[in-house]
């Protein structure tokens, strides 16, 4: 009957009626709906793929792609990537966006074959690819119209890759180069030099020296600059930037250990219209002058002093002059305590984000102060404040409506009274309750009860609580993707029987747990279909049937930890064999695994490994063909 | 600043005395360059010397010395002038740039400033002031020449006197003595001459060369080897090629060992073949051309990432080499030892090859055989049906 219904509404009419579903239900529909699926195929502009096999056929199905995603698609490499150049079939001319993230496998000649074959495409992620260095960099060049790029973690990219890739891709806007170690000096001036429209541009973690940031500060376009940890800048070099990069609105020297206030002074001075500042763990203390200028910033939303000497008529002074003030990291900062904190309730009501993270002298007061002051909170890092207690978490709980973000992990304080008044937090996305040991099934059971739009939950070492909690979080919170179990002492295969209702957990940790056996294992491998992420390390008593039923049913695993676990020779292949997806394993301590089993295990899924983690002898005992192949595919192997 | 002074003084008594009118008239009669060159070198450089005094401090003795001068110049000038004047002006062009030249540099003197190309003189050579030194041209054959120094009785060059010295000693005991083994006397050691010799300087043959002593910018060049490295590598032939690179080339061998230390070492290549020995002076050619990009060698291909990628059928001798005997596992793991399990064993041994990752294609593309074996078996061993959850999260 909805045949003939859908059969006679116009193919704009679908579009927009599946516009509206929310994308489970498209999923429904298009799984039963011919023209659904055909509204989908064409109205599709961005795919996650997970299995290489079916990428020309996604390719040829869906020809008005933009985004291609590959980063989880662990088979993919430079024959793939060619044969789809060879079938002219597959229109790849639309796609814009190309994530190529851990895709360590695809290497020069199939980067190259991709970007001649996307001749519109705009931005590129290739980070994490540690293999990928010059030749890949000047594969890549050759999509002169590369916009963004994100290359994170090349390791093997030096200054050459990167001179072609300026010189390949002059249109950069937005080019990420965090711990690409290789990039030295003249690089950075090459790339300020030849793409002058940069917009953004992070430096994180690079031997760069003073030289560099006079380079950057020649950008006249530049908005956005990042240079976590760069150990060698100092105070002369960020002092180029007072004068220079005119339209910066956003610095970041986190952890520049040679950085002190002076230059950042000299930066404010500079651009009053700074709108993030970020100087966590640089600055050791906030000095009058600081302040002074600090004041002048109008429109300074975002604040990062953490780990500096803050003092109460400090942080008045600040917050009554940057009032436009959304984020504040005053984490592990001395002198902070309830009468600054009130003072900036007071002042920044407009306060999303507070990071008071080892703030020891940080009070219920402060912490009702800012809950009843600041309505828009979203987001607070409470972490080992001990004197916290179930009073300030209850104005948190009557105020803090809009709260998504609870980090509580070690306070003692936080009882089941606690949690239920957290509960009231009806929007709370993400809450961290690790290490908190005076938490039980009551308390679990009210944030089960109430907190249902819960994606991420951590009850880290939180022995309290058993079965009976689990069961509340299993029934409330059905959208958890991320649950944090590890240590959990008092969990058994009951609990594990729950946790296989929670159908979208994605990342499951349950170090340690003695009590869950291979029943448990099974039933949450037949529960949860999209589980990507699993830390079974020392699981002493789970048997193979868990891991036989891991193998079947887990296909999407991508990541997995069995360290010190009972697996045999046996369910290890299986294991590795039959999770196709699986790129990073960890197998250290595996008593009942003999050579034999690991060769057989690792030849059945060297092919799409990209981390591995493996006791040391084993790199004399293997054979000498299987790590070449892994190192041939791009796998990193950590000898323990 | 002292010799300075004197090779002022010099340069007073007698070049500018020599350069008196009839030297003109002679040239206006002989039409012979070379006086004339010469007037004007000796002038050029001499404006060279004051000009560099002019920096100094202010010393009246100069001041006089160069009025004379003046003095004396505008004197030669307007002769000269009126022998024109006697003449009907008839004069040729390169004569006329000589007087213009002469003016100018009697104007450039009197204000005390330097004028570019002087200073640019200054920057380069030595600015010895003419008069000063003595100039020697060698011919090119004896610069060319390997030998310099023979035995007068078996004619044997050598390049050192002193080795020709400890030749002399093979023809007989007179050459052994100290006296004749000793360095001869030069002309400078040479007791009674009392008077200063002049510094030598040496010219190059090659007319036109500036180098060359009748060059109007001449630069002389300070010892015999000097003049021959120059001569050969400016005037000659690069016959010496370097044999790693086999594209440069040199006429000095010296030249070419030098190079050859280092050939091979210019790592830094650009795409348009230029290539550098530091990284930095390519980085700097890069940022200042367009389009110009470093070249990345193409030694580095591993062929191992090939072999991983594709595939290897050479490997299939190794596969025997694997010895997994199930058996092993299956002993430790009782409970689970399956009767299907020998199936496993069996498709290990007959379908897998150890590395070879497309044996069989599944809509065009490569699958693991293994993965198929162990999927058959698995769920034979469960005795379920194929699933298909979450291929793609679409």
């Amino acid at each position: 009957m909805s045949h003939s219904i859908l059969s006679a509404l116009s193919e704009d009419l679908l579009v927009r009626v599946y516009g509206f579903l929310d994308p489970p239900c498209r999923k429904t529909w298009r799984l039963v709906s011919r023209e659904f699926h055909r509204v989908d195929s064409l109205s599709r502009t961005s795919i996650r793929i997970l299995r290489v096999e079916f990428l020309p056929a996604l390719l040829f199905k869906h020809p008005n792609l933009s985004s291609l995603d590959l980063s989880v698609c662990p088979k993919l490499d430079d024959d793939v990537v060619l044969r789809i150049a060879l079938d002219g079939a597959v229109s790849t001319s639309r796609l814009k966006s190309l994530n190529l993230s851990r895709a360590t496998a695809v290497r020069a000649r199939g980067l190259e074959t991709l970007a001649r074959l996307c001749r519109a495409l705009e931005r590129v992620d290739v980070s994490h690819c540690w293999a990928f260095g010059d030749r890949e960099a000047a594969a890549l060049s050759v999509a002169a119209g590369i916009r963004e790029l994100k290359m994170d973690k090349c390791l093997s990219l030096s200054d050459v890759g990167l001179a072609r890739i300026v010189v390949g891709c002059s249109k950069l806007n937005k080019i990420s180069l965090k711990w690409c170690m290789e990039i030295s000096d003249l690089g950075i001036d090459l790339l300020c030099k030849k793409c002058k429209d940069l917009k953004s541009l992070d430096v994180s973690y690079l031997k760069i020296t003073n030289d560099s940031v006079r380079s950057i500060a020649l950008l006249p376009k530049l908005e956005v600059l990042e240079m976590v940890s760069c150990p060698l800048i100092d105070d002369a070099g960020l002092q180029y930037l007072e004068n220079g990069s005119p339209s910066l609105k956003e610095i970041d020297v986190t952890r520049c250990d040679r950085v002190s206030s002076s230059s950042l002074i000299s930066i404010v001075k500079g651009h009053p219209d700074l709108q993030h500042l970020k100087a966590s763990h640089c600055i050791s203390e906030i000095s009058l002058s600081f302040l002074h200028n600090i004041k002048a910033l109008k429109h300074l939303k975002t604040l990062w002093i953490d780990g500096a000497r803050v003092s109460d008529s400090s942080l008045l002074t600040l917050s009554a002059s940057c009032r436009a003030l959304t984020e504040l990291g005053v984490s592990r900062c001395v002198g902070v305590t309830d009468i600054g904190m009130m003072g900036l309730a007071r002042n920044c009501s407009n306060l999303k984000a507070l990071n008071l993270a080892c703030c020891g002298f940080v009070t219920d007061a402060a912490i009702s102060a800012v809950a009843q002051s600041c309505l828009n909170l979203e987001s607070l890092q409470l972490e080992s404040c001990h004197l916290i207690t179930e009073k300030g978490l209850q104005s948190l709980g009557c105020y803090s409506k809009r709260l998504q973000e609870l980090d509580l992990t070690d306070c003692d304080g936080v009882n089941d009274r606690g949690l239920e008044y957290i509960s009231k937090c009806s929007n709370l996305l993400r809450l961290k309750l690790g290490l908190c040991a005076n938490i039980s099934d009551k308390g679990i059971f009210h944030i089960g009860s109430k907190c249902s739009k819960l994606l991420e939950l951590d009850l880290y070492r939180c022995a309290g609580f058993g079965d009976d909690g689990l069961a509340a979080i299993s029934r409330g919170c059905k959208s958890l993707n991320r649950l944090i179990l590890s240590y959990c002492g008092e969990l058994t295969d009951t609990g594990a029987e729950k946790i296989r209702q929670l159908e979208h957990l994605t990342h499951l940790e349950l170090r340690g747990i003695k009590n869950i056996t291979g029943t448990g294992l099974a039933a949450i491998a037949r529960g949860c279909k999209k589980l990507a992420y699993l830390d079974l390390k020392q699981c002493e008593n789970i048997d193979d049937s868990g891991f036989w039923a891991l193998a079947y049913f887990s296909r999407n695993l991508r990541q997995i930890n069995l360290c010190n676990c009972s697996v045999s020779d046996t369910a290890l292949c299986m294991l590795m064999s039959n999770l196709s997806r699986v790129q990073d394993v960890d197998l250290v301590h595996l008593n009942r695994v003999t050579v034999e089993g690991f060769e057989f295990a690792l030849r059945a899924c060297c092919n799409r490994l990209k981390k591995l983690k493996l006791l040391a002898p084993l790199r004399f005992l293997l054979s000498s063909e299987l790590l070449e192949v892994l190192h041939a595919r791009g796998c990193r192997i950590r000898w323990d | 600043t002292k010799d300075m002074e004197t090779g002022e003084d010099d340069l007073c008594q007698n070049n500018w005395g020599s350069a008196s009118i009839l030297d003109y008239e002679m040239a206006m009669e002989e039409e012979e360059e070379e006086p004339n060159l010469h007037v004007f070198k000796a002038s050029s450089s001499g404006q060279d010397n004051n000009n560099n005094n002019g920096g100094q401090a202010w010393d009246p003795r100069t001041m006089l010395c160069n009025l004379s001068f003046m003095e004396q110049k505008i004197h030669e000038l307007q002769g000269l002038v009126h022998l024109i004047l006697g003449r009907n002006g008839q004069l040729q062009d390169e004569q006329q740039q000589l007087i213009t030249a002469d003016l100018t540099s009697i104007i450039t003197l009197n204000n005390g400033g330097a004028s570019q190309e002087l200073e640019d003189d200054a920057e380069e050579g030595e600015n010895l002031p003419p008069g000063s030194y003595e100039i020697k041209q060698l011919e090119k054959e004896e610069i060319l020449a390997p030998h310099t120094n023979f035995c007068t009785i078996c004619g044997k060059g050598f390049k050192r006197d002193a080795n020709l010295r400890m030749h002399m000693r093979g023809h007989g005991d007179q050459f052994k003595t100290p006296a004749a083994l000793a360095k001869p006397p030069t002309k400078e050691t040479l007791p009674g001459s009392d008077a200063p010799m002049l510094i030598k300087r040496y010219s190059c043959p090659f007319p036109g060369c500036k180098r060359n002593k009748d060059h109007k910018r001449f630069q002389p060049l300070k010892t015999i080897l000097c003049v021959k490295n120059h001569y050969k590598r400016t005037h000659c032939d690069k016959s010496f090629t370097c044999s790693r690179c086999h594209t440069k080339k040199f006429s000095v061998i010296a030249d070419l060992k030098t190079h050859e230390k280092h050939c091979g070492q210019n790592k830094w290549l650009c795409s348009c073949g230029t290539t550098f020995s530091r990284k930095d002076k390519l980085f700097g050619h890069i940022a200042l051309f367009q389009g110009h990009t470093p070249a990345i060698p193409l030694e580095d291909t591993k062929p191992s990432s090939q072999r991983g990628s594709s595939g290897c059928g050479n490997n299939n001798n190794n596969a025997a080499m694997v010895s997994f005997s199930l058996g092993s596992a299956t002993n430790a793991n009782q409970e689970t030892s399956q009767p299907c399990f020998m199936d496993g064993k069996i498709s290990f041994e007959e379908s897998f090859s150890p590395l070879s990752f497309d044996t069989c294609n599944f809509g065009g593309f490569p699958r693991s055989i293994f993965d198929d074996s162990f999927q058959m078996l698995i769920s034979s061993a469960c005795g379920c049906s194929p699933i298909n959850g979450g291929d793609t999260s679409l």
